[in-house]
């Protein structure tokens, strides 16, 4: 009797300890990634480009006084003589910044030339709100030429300060804050683009073809086990035969190399099993009396199918598209492959990029690896997965309720 | 009076399992004939043969006629999407399509190629009336046919095999998912109808035979046992397995 009692507790403690476990190790990821990456999560992220970039620029004289019109938040310090706006912020390494945070319409900082020697020297440049101000030298009281902001220790209030008791600013070192994932997004856009193009005519005919025409054909179980198959195939392998079938194709339309062509077709063919079986399934489940009823009034087979069949298949095919698109954010062995690694922020379909995940790839894989940005990442890739299975259930919900 | 089927020596085989034995019936226009017998008898296999519903079905094979008109229904190279505009077929189950009240009746017509919106919808109107459910739903159109309730489903579904303008209209157990108010009202139904339409009606029923049948065919492990004006079968039945069955000695 003791026996017995002493073994249930210790299998009983050991299903509850091992759920306490999963509980903990699941909960850790998150939490790891959300301390981490929240700090540097911020809306900007999604307008600015990965890469920054440094500009050397003259500041042509300026016009007097140049009149606040807007409301500025408080901690910015705004120079009037100049017609622009500062404030302190830190960079995703922690670091103290100064941050462009307001250009009056009328201010000379919209004028700014290149200094750069070489080609480009005295071309317009354009600078932003968001940029950081690293130097701004101008003409000191004796005459000399000085510097101002952080090269100097100094903070945004301070920069301000010696601004207005300058008349003349000679020139300056600002940067573009990087960090951002825009040229990313869009190369995922069009992944999410090409893949689905290619993959669901395709993947929805050939589900048609076996569930409706073939359907008792002698080879359909084996081509069904096939697809079956297929879906549990690693991406990697995908990425090899990506490499090596379908890079001739995109050679064709021009690409050198990885391409986002090349990716997406890759991830169509990645997509296709998936498509397929999740297409069947949705067919399969459209009852049989609506085929009956659809042939006794005299239609033939194609009629029914795409007129009573396939629409009302249509919700789990929806599902299966949503499931697909949350592949391919969360892809990333087969498109390291044959996408690249380069963080393209102006994607071209014929040249590499990075797909979210794979800019984190990237960002982790360099000298410098960005554990706050690569958190960030994680966090925006998390919140739309969570989107996609919600409306996943969502729509299987509404599915249900028709019958 | 003019033959609408002429069946002539027909069997049918599911796989191995043989479910029509040498069937011989005629069955004449403007009637209605039911088919009885108790269940698994292959009274609805049959009707089923009659507007090629059994293709269907994999590994079936028929031997034998069935003669439509100058059509030979059993022959693979007829137009069998025309011998289905011309014999309609309501279904046990109300099944109609995901769709409005509207689309469901014209579904038919659309397939055949006819577009034009006036044609529609005299059609729609003129099918309604036929299958009494035009007051009740003339305002509704284009409410889901899900809207309805079974019976009016099922008239519905009549409706739209009407609005084909078939010659003869199949009905397997069009009522046994009804209440009998719902089954009520399609038996007076099938009573107007069978003025234009023969009606062939497969019924688990035997006091709806008899209420509304002009004949009836008695059915029992893929046989006919007999074939009679309804009045005669169901008081002066010639088999004695007609008569056990009748009698409820066996169901």
């Amino acid at each position: 009797m003791r026996k017995r009692k002493l073994s249930d507790i210790l299998l009983n403690s050991i299903t509850a300890i091992s759920s306490s476990i999963t509980i903990v190790l699941l909960a850790s990821i998150f939490i790891f990634v959300f301390k981490e990456g929240l700090g540097a999560l911020s809306l900007g992220m999604f307008t600015q480009p990965y890469w920054s970039e440094n500009y050397y620029v003259s500041i042509p004289q300026s016009e007097g006084e140049y009149v606040l019109d807007t409301e500025l938040d408080e901690d910015v310090y705004y120079s009037s003589k100049h017609g622009i706006a500062l404030r302190d912020d830190l960079d995703p390494q922690h670091e103290a910044i100064i941050v462009i945070d307001y250009i009056h319409p009328d201010s000379s900082f919209n004028a700014l030339t290149n200094k750069t020697s070489g080609p480009l020297e005295g071309t317009e440049i354009i600078i932003n709100e968001g940029m950081i101000i690293r130097k701004i030298s101008y003409l000191g009281t004796n005459g000399v030429v000085r510097s101002a902001g952080p090269v100097v220790k100094q903070d945004a209030k301070e920069t301000v300060e010696t601004l207005e008791k300058s008349d003349v600013l000679s020139e300056a070192f600002i940067q573009s804050q990087g960090g951002g994932i825009l040229g990313s997004m869009i190369a995922t856009l069009y992944l999410i683009l090409i893949s689905l193009i290619i993959a669901l005519p395709i993947g929805i005919m050939t589900a048609i073809y076996l569930n409706e025409y073939a359907k008792f054909h002698k080879m359909a179980p084996f081509i069904r086990s096939s697809i079956e198959l297929l879906t549990g195939v690693p991406s990697i392998i995908y990425g090899l035969m990506g490499v090596l079938v379908l890079f001739p194709i995109t050679s064709a339309f021009g690409a050198n190399g990885t391409s986002i062509l090349l990716g997406g077709m890759t991830l169509a063919v990645i997509l296709l099993p998936t498509i397929i079986r999740t297409t069947e399934e949705s067919l399969k489940v459209v009852p049989q009396n609506f085929r009956e009823a659809s042939f006794s009034l005299g239609a033939n087979q194609t009629q029914t199918i795409f007129k009573i069949v396939l629409p009302s298949a249509l919700p789990g095919i929806l599902t299966a598209t949503i499931l697909g698109i949350g592949r391919i954010i969360g892809e990333s062995a087969a498109l390291i492959y044959t996408m690249g690694t380069f963080i393209n922020d102006d994607p071209n379909l014929l040249h590499g990029a990075t797909s979210l995940a794979v800019q984190i790839w990237s960002i982790m894989n360099g000298e410098q690896p960005n554990f706050a940005l690569a958190s960030a990442i994680s966090i925006i890739i998390l919140a739309m997965v969570l989107i996609m299975n919600i409306s996943v259930k969502t729509i299987s919900r509404k599915l249900f309720k028709r019958w | 009076m003019e033959k609408a089927f002429s069946i002539k020596n027909l069997d049918l085989y599911y796989g191995e399992n043989q479910a029509l034995k040498n069937i011989n019936l005629d069955i004449m226009r403007y009637e209605v004939t039911a088919f009885i017998g108790p269940s698994g008898c292959g009274k609805s296999t049959l009707l089923r043969c009659l507007n090629r519903m059994n293709d269907l079905i994999p590994n079936v094979k028929i031997n034998g006629e069935i003669h439509f008109d100058e059509m030979e229904v059993v022959n693979n190279k007829i137009d069998v999407v025309d011998l289905r505009t011309r014999v309609g077929m309501v279904f046990q189950k109300p099944n109609p399509f995901p769709m409005s009240i509207y689309e469901n009746i014209v579904y038919g017509l659309r397939c055949q190629g006819i577009k034009n919106k006036q044609t529609l919808d005299k059609v729609c109107e003129q099918s309604l009336k036929r299958a009494a459910l035009w007051d009740e739903v003339k305002d509704r159109l284009k409410d889901s046919a899900y809207a309805l309730s079974g019976g009016q489903q099922q008239r519905l579904c009549i409706a739209r095999a009407i609005a084909m303008e078939p010659e003869v209209i199949l009905m397997d157990e069009p009522t046994s998912a009804l209440d009998p108010i719902a089954t009520a009202k399609i038996e007076e139904l099938i009573q107007d109808l069978k003025k234009d339409y023969t009606i062939i009606i497969v019924t688990h029923s035997m006091q709806q035979a008899a209420r509304i049948s002009d004949k009836t065919a008695f059915f029992l492990m893929g046989e006919v046992i007999e074939f009679d004006q309804t009045g005669q079968l169901f008081h002066i039945p010639k088999d004695k397995r007609t008569e056990d069955y009748i009698t409820g000695r066996f169901g």
